[in-house]
């Protein structure tokens, strides 16, 4: 398992939680997750807090299935099915990579657009870890 | 001043179960008048519910997260029995961590009391808003025919004294000792019930009537001044009997019964029914909300609606969002499968 201590978890609450990225104050682009020094610019590290919409469109995806899943999801993918995995790219810019849920794998489409919202992700050490995951948002972005 | 409600919200999680696929399953659906009910996703609980329900009424609103005060949760069906629960919706809202934040549980009245808890910080910050999360998931043995009722869902309202769409005209309440029906030992994580069905019905219809009757007395009010009564739903027949001992009629009922489509809602039950009477409400309609808990207890609240503003997120719009299962997915998804 890929494991993610609790405190190293928590840390990134504000990212897995409410999408918390970082605009540069020097060049205006979000980072998401948070950097030390702006991946655009590469110049500067003064950032402003700003919450992401969570709205955006499918850039690019794939299926996870039988076997395939990494083993904190192995039970996710017994009980439901084979299930997508995207990289989202944001309405703010950010391209984020996250699972889709409530979406028939089938009916995930590039260009599709979707919202993150909070969910369980897994568990581990007695502990649910949340976090966002996307879903389809007819008429959205 | 009056207060009231500003904004809310349903969310009803997509998967469906007909009773069809019990019958196939066991010969028999034990819920009364219900035809399908709500499932959550594998990757859901009663926090993510909240957590969507309480943004969509924050939304619906145009209330800001930053000037939330108070912040209710309520569930019977919480994911740790130990932990502070508001906590993870709090911050998954980026509502302030500062806002005095409270737990209902242990009651499928739970809803109706953290509407109420919400009421009373009004009353004594006039300034202040209220966002009250109720979402409930309810789980037994899939062995007991108890079993075969429960569904999910949440809804969420936020409570202010300005920009109302319904007044909060007042509420009344009603506790007493009643052992046996529908009950949760300590090691258990499903509930129990000891299948007395007199027993328990006459409980239901005694705290019920008591804390409606109360209420209507209070406020100096008969059955037919009221467009709308949303009762607790544990199946979708057993309100009606309340209904008829009280004076209000089927019709009045008709609006706020959601148990037929989405199942029991434990103590997102009054609060969904609520919701469902808010979506078709007129201006100067009033709705009486009247909840129970077993063991028991009751609460009756009246509102009066004085704006017509709906939510986007209606109970009818989030019950046509769907896909169906059947009785192994479900199985499978509950994690009934040792």
């Amino acid at each position: 398992m890929a494991h993610v201590s609790v405190p190293m978890y928590w840390r990134t609450i504000p990212q897995r939680y409410r999408l918390v990225g970082h605009k540069c104050k020097r060049c205006g682009e979000v980072n998401f997750p948070p950097k030390g020094v702006c991946k655009y610019c590469n110049a500067s590290s003064d950032f402003e807090e700003v919450r992401l919409s969570g709205r955006g469109k499918v850039h690019t995806f794939t299926l996870i299935g039988a076997g395939g899943a990494p083993p904190e999801f192995a039970e996710q993918e017994k009980a439901g099915g084979s299930y997508p995995v995207t990289i989202v790219e944001l309405v703010e810019g950010p391209k984020v990579i996250g699972q889709m849920a409530d979406v028939n794998p089938k009916d995930v489409r590039i260009g599709m657009p979707v919202r993150a919202e909070l969910r369980k992700i897994y568990t581990e050490e007695g502990v649910i870890r949340y976090g966002f995951k996307f879903v389809p948002e007819p008429g959205g972005a | 001043m009056p207060v009231g409600i500003s904004g809310y919200a349903a969310y009803v999680p997509r998967l469906r179960i007909k009773r069809e696929e019990y019958a196939k399953a066991w010969g028999s659906f034990a819920a009364a008048g219900v035809a399908e009910k709500s499932v959550m996703g594998y990757d859901e609980d009663v926090l993510t519910m909240a957590a969507k329900a309480a943004g969509r009424a924050l939304d619906s609103s145009g209330v800001p997260r930053a000037s939330i005060t108070r912040f209710a949760l309520a569930s019977t069906s919480p994911p740790y029995r130990e932990k502070l629960l508001s906590g993870t919706v709090l911050v998954g809202l980026g509502v302030p961590n500062e806002a005095f934040s409270s737990d209902h549980t242990s009651s499928t009245r739970a809803g109706t009391e953290a509407l109420v808890a919400g009421f009373e910080h009004l009353g004594s910050n006039a300034a202040g808003k209220a966002l009250v999360a109720v979402a409930d998931a309810p789980a037994a043995s899939m062995w007991d025919p108890i079993e075969h009722a429960l569904g999910a869902g949440a809804a969420a309202f936020v409570l202010a004294a300005d920009s109302l769409l319904a007044e909060f005209e007042g509420h009344a309440s009603y506790a007493s000792e009643h052992a046996g029906e529908r009950f949760r030992p300590p090691e258990e994580d499903r509930i129990q019930d000891l299948g007395v069905r007199k027993f328990s019905e006459s409980s239901f219809i005694l705290n019920t009537t008591r804390a409606a009757t109360a209420l209507l007395t209070k406020l100096g009010r008969k059955p037919e001044e009221y467009a709308h009564v949303a009762i607790q739903q544990p199946d979708a027949r057993a309100p009606s009997s309340v209904a008829a001992k009280l004076g209000f009629t089927d019709a009045q009922l008709a609006a706020g019964l959601v148990a037929p489509y989405l199942g029991d809602l434990g103590a997102a039950s009054a609060p969904l029914a609520l919701a469902a009477a808010f979506d078709v409400a007129k201006v100067g309609d009033r709705i009486l909300v009247v909840s129970y808990g077993s063991g028991a207890g009751s609460d009756a609240l009246s509102f009066k609606v004085v704006a017509d503003r709906k939510t986007p997120w209606s109970v009818k719009a989030e019950a046509e969002r769907r896909e169906n299962i059947d009785y192994v997915q479900y199985l499978k998804i509950k994690g009934a499968i040792e």
